[in-house]
């Protein structure tokens, strides 16, 4: 994990990553909005007015995220642009 | 239900101590007379397709002569033996036959129990045979198939001394396979009493494909059940999604991989994905008479993740040709705002150009909970604006639907059809 790069891995395979370094200049913090709408994964929350993780990265790679994909389309829409949700399809990315 | 091969099954077979001929597979003829002179003449070659019925459609060939072997063998590859391409042959010591019998176990799903069966009336033909010759045994998966199980089934069809405790034990390591490997079937016609005692001469072994996670070893192709033909590349990706993920589940099936059949019947190949079986056939059904040929099968229930809609929007849409998407759900407890998400960006990969934005008509049809919230996405990210996009709600039956899309598509269509006349 880079010092500006918050990176963790999803169940199914695939990982998210949000560049830190955009968020601080972010009004709307949307993609800690939709984390912790109802039913969903509540993974992230604002730590000194920067996403971070309320839980371990073991607890989110057991399925602790949803992968609802919400905080990289809400913050491609609200926010700076800075998740960057990878999902690899084997046989098809190969 | 995963198939497998017959010279996938015989290994199992070997592997457990059920006795097979000695056989190897070839892919050309020259490696056939090889093996075949390996093994020692007169040989059998047998096609290795997933069908049944091999013998009477001429995929199964005795051979007494090395020119014989690259005869027929030369003929069998590349043929078509039930309508399925025959890419390799098995090459197997032909065995001198005293009898054959009939041996399966399979799952009954009226008693919900494993059944064991066996017949003096192997072969060819044996579901002609007749009930006399059928002697059928449940067995109590708790208490497990014992040899005096096994003894019992056999001494009904007459069988004494060695003989008895021989096929006896082929049946006890019938059941074994059955349970290690988690088979719906698995079946050996002819097994046939030779001069090695009973051989397996063939194999037919389906595998609950819900267990594909844990039988590794078998190395099966992750891909949804597609008759017998081999999953393409697509269903094999499909295949991975549900088998990393139990969350919801994703059934993508290439109903029509190469568009031949689309193009023959006259209509036009579209993707195609619904949230449950019921309403994907249904739509299906609407789609078809008015000039539609969903390409795919693909049903996505279960509450999937967002990932999962994700991954399998995408290899519908890898889908090179088609001039079309439908997508419907059915009235559900399944989150469609997470069915959105997956959705939309997938589109934003696939069109990247245009946010999203499809160059071929797309309906999306949301009924059900948070449906919403899924079309009001579908507005925010400029997705529904696309004058090729319809996006719908609850108030639209499958018909509707169906003719929403037809009429998007024939307005996308003279438009095409237009700009490439220069109109």
């Amino acid at each position: 994990m880079g010092a500006n790069v918050l990176e963790f891995e999803v169940f199914s395979g695939g990982k998210v990553e949000i560049n830190l370094s955009k968020c601080k200049q972010c009004e709307s913090k949307a993609c800690v909005d939709v984390c912790n709408s109802p039913n969903m994964g509540k993974v992230l929350e604002l730590k000194d007015g920067i996403p971070a993780l309320q839980k371990s990265l073991e607890d989110i790679k057991r399925g602790g995220c949803t992968e609802c994909l919400g905080c990289e389309l809400d913050c491609d829409l609200y926010g700076e642009q800075a998740i960057k949700i990878t999902l690899p399809i084997k046989e098809l990315d190969e | 239900m995963v198939k497998l091969y017959e010279h996938e099954g015989k290994e199992i077979f070997q592997k457990y101590g059920i006795d097979i001929p000695p056989g190897v597979l070839a892919f050309t003829p020259e490696e056939a007379k090889e093996k075949a002179v390996e093994i020692g003449l007169p040989v059998v070659i047998k096609a290795q397709i997933y069908s049944g019925k091999r013998g009477k459609s001429g995929g199964i060939i005795f051979a007494e002569t090395e020119n014989a072997v690259v005869e027929e063998t030369r003929k069998l590859l590349g043929s078509k033996i039930n309508g399925i391409n025959v890419e390799k042959v098995l090459i197997e010591k032909k065995s001198e036959i005293k009898k054959e019998y009939y041996a399966a176990v399979l799952s009954n799903p009226n008693t919900r129990k494993p059944v064991v069966i066996l017949s003096d009336a192997g072969g060819i033909d044996v579901e002609d045979s007749g009930s006399e010759h059928v002697e059928h045994q449940d067995v109590d998966i708790m208490k497990g198939y014992h040899s005096y199980d096994a003894r019992n089934l056999s001494k009904k069809l007459g069988f004494a001394g060695k003989e008895l405790m021989a096929i006896s034990a082929v049946l006890n390591k019938m059941y074994d396979i059955y349970r290690h490997h988690d088979c719906k079937l698995i079946e050996i016609n002819p097994l046939a009493l030779t001069e090695r005692g009973f051989s397996a001469l063939d194999s037919k072994i389906d595998i609950d494909d819900d267990s594909i996670y844990r039988q590794k070893d078998l190395n099966i192709d992750p891909g949804e059940d597609v008759g017998d033909r081999e999953p393409t590349c697509l269903e094999n990706a499909a295949g991975e999604i549900d088998n990393n993920d139990h969350r919801g589940s994703a059934h993508f099936v290439q109903i029509d991989p190469t568009f031949e059949y689309s193009k023959e019947i006259n209509k036009v190949p579209i993707g195609f994905d619904g949230v449950g079986t019921g309403v994907s056939l249904v739509m299906m059904d609407e789609l078809v008479p008015l000039g539609f040929y969903p390409v795919n099968f693909c049903d996505t229930s279960g509450n999937p993740t967002a990932s999962k809609l994700y991954r399998v929007t995408r290899i519908i849409f890898e889908q090179k040709g088609i001039q079309g998407y439908v997508f419907i759900s059915c009235i559900s407890s399944q989150q469609l705002d997470n069915t959105a998400r997956g959705i939309i960006k997938a589109l934003k990969e696939i069109y990247p150009k245009t946010g999203g934005v499809p160059d071929v008509p797309c309906i999306f049809v949301f009924r059900g909970a948070w449906d919403q919230d899924a079309i009001k996405m579908f507005d925010e990210h400029g997705i529904s604006d696309c004058e090729w996009v319809q996006v719908a709600g609850r108030d639209v039956t499958e018909k509707e639907a169906a003719i929403l899309f037809s009429d998007l598509y024939h307005k996308w269509k003279e438009s095409t059809d237009s700009k490439e006349m220069g109109v």
